[in-house]
């Protein structure tokens, strides 16, 4: 009989799916879910999305319904942080003072917001976005003439200028590359929701290095590297993420910009997992050492951490995936692309619903679909198989994705248990 | 199992090997939170947004023609799921509880 519960640190989605997917496995221990954050688990993705609408409510969906924690026997300490792990011990000490022993600890604690460092980045009205009370904040800002700087043009930022742009804030968006979204898409995607944007009256700055931002009691301007000046009552930085490793660190377990974690979440400390955005691991079908910020791989290493505690196998996992919504128009992506990619635009953009497809060495790798979700399912299929691709098939929208497939699929058992472990 | 209380529906599962599981099916629940958080096997990795096709569940034609048309989001991720009915197809995420569907029986589609 276990008496130590299994212990997890936070409760984003993984750690929540972790503490599901262990009574689901039939984990009749005890499990405790430590969250910083005072309140019952909730979804993030409409943070940056429909809660910043004008009449929107300020609640967001809850993960589970507070009655689901109590039936399934899953114990929570709300607004209390775990200060530190004892590896030896089994325990780890509570902000309360008090220590809790573990028979296995799940760090699930999640990244923050990457913070600006320029002078005047802790000016009232210089904000950045991650939780609900962040998000709520914000939308008290986003006032009808509100001049609003953002700094990255990346997923959180352009959520962020069409929710402004909606609320009729004035919008500039400050980026240092040359285009939007460029870390995660190719050029004609960002073009399109550049020119989306742009219709819909927001204002792009590329090459744009922030040096300053100033005012007297708040954040007034925002200053570039040439000089340039932009005026801004509201300043959001949505410039990345960082990992909140420091728990694990600071323990001695080993973390490299993400706690180091093996395909069963497993740390360096056999009795510690790691879950979500927190880790960085080899992703077995590219062979990348990465950190991942999406559902996806919380969900997907919760599963298997829940496998790996009570023995069991874990199931096939999702290929990565991604969306963001920006003035309503969806941007779905299925797999990770990487920029030596072979591109092939499918459609055409001005229509509004069109694919981007990526090939790597003449495989499917990953596909960006906008407003054309047909794509996106065929997409996750096809990427899962390691379906070789007929470049000139694919580039025809009236030809469904499935029958771009070329030839015989060439690979080995070996490849396609690589591609599907 | 629990007794289907006054307020809630009573809801019948056929997972994807066959064996028929009874839930009972609260009214602050979408279908998709009912059948996963009684431990179907039903991903949800969108969380609910019609965004990921992973609760797709088969409903009786008689039951599918009396709810609302699904969304084109909706329509364009099940077209392409393995096993889709033009009749009774449906993500359960957007399936909303109703007093009209007590005692109702759903299928789990198979898994891509």
């Amino acid at each position: 009989m276990i008496q130590d519960p299994v212990v997890i640190v936070g409760s984003g989605h993984s750690g929540v799916a972790v503490a599901a997917g262990l009574r689901t496995r039939g984990w009749e221990g005890g499990i405790l879910l430590v969250d910083a954050e005072n309140e019952l688990p909730y979804e993030r993705p409409p943070l940056s999305k429909e809660l910043l609408k004008d009449g929107a409510p300020d609640e967001s969906a809850v993960l589970r319904k507070e009655k689901f924690y109590a039936d399934k026997g899953i114990g929570r300490l709300a607004g209390v942080t775990v200060e530190s792990i004892d590896r030896n011990g089994r325990t780890v000490l509570l902000s309360d003072g008090t220590r809790q022993a573990y028979h296995r600890l799940v760090i699930a604690t999640g990244s923050r917001a990457r913070p600006l460092t320029v002078p005047g980045a802790g000016l009232v009205g210089v904000r950045s976005l991650r939780t609900r009370g962040d998000a709520l904040e914000l939308k008290r800002l986003l006032v009808p003439g509100a001049r609003v700087a953002i700094i990255g043009a990346g997923y959180i930022g352009l959520e962020v200028a069409a929710a402004a742009a909606a609320k009729g804030c004035e919008v500039t968006v400050l980026e240092f590359q040359d285009r939007v979204m460029s870390r995660v898409t190719s050029a004609p995607v960002s073009r399109h929701f550049e020119q989306l944007h742009e219709r819909h009256g927001v204002r792009f700055v590329f090459g744009a290095a922030v040096t300053s931002i100033d005012g007297r009691q708040r954040a007034e301007r925002v200053t570039v590297a040439d000089g340039t000046v932009f005026p801004a009552d509201v300043v959001l930085a949505g410039i990345g993420v960082l990992p909140n490793q420091e728990l694990a660190q600071d323990a001695g377990i080993d973390c490299r910009d993400g706690i180091l974690v093996d395909g069963d979440g497993r740390t360096s400390d056999p009795a510690v997992y790691a879950s979500g955005d927190v880790t960085r691991f080899i992703s077995p079908t590219d062979g990348v050492s990465r950190r991942l910020e999406c559902i996806q791989n919380a969900l997907a290493q919760a599963d298997r951490v829940a496998a790996h505690i009570t023995g069991q196998a874990a199931g096939e996992p999702e290929i990565p995936w991604f969306w963001t919504v920006q003035h309503g128009v969806r941007l779905q992506t299925a797999g990770v692309r990487q920029p030596e990619d072979q591109v092939i635009v499918r459609g055409e953009p001005s229509c509004g619903k069109f694919s981007v497809v990526y090939l790597r060495d003449g495989r499917l790798a990953a596909v960006d679909t906008i407003a054309n979700l047909a794509d996106f399912r065929t997409a996750k299929r096809l990427i899962a198989q390691g379906a070789r691709i007929d470049p000139v098939l694919a580039a025809d929208p009236g030809s469904p994705l499935a029958e771009a497939i070329s030839g015989t699929p060439n690979h080995s058992d070996a490849d396609l248990a690589a591609a599907r472990s | 199992m629990s007794n289907t209380s006054m307020s809630s529906n009573a809801l019948t599962v056929v997972d994807r090997e066959g064996a028929t599981h009874d839930l009972e099916w609260e009214p602050d629940q979408s279908m998709m939170e009912a059948l996963r958080d009684n431990d179907l096997p039903v991903l949800a990795s969108c969380g609910g947004t019609a965004s990921c096709a992973t609760c797709h569940v088969f409903l009786e034609q008689e039951v599918f023609d009396t709810l609302e048309e699904r969304s084109e989001d909706e329509l364009e991720l099940l077209v392409e799921a393995e096993g889709y009915r033009e009749c009774g197809s449906r993500l359960s995420c957007q399936v909303g509880f109703s007093r009209d569907l007590n005692g109702v029986t759903v299928t789990l589609a198979p898994e891509e």
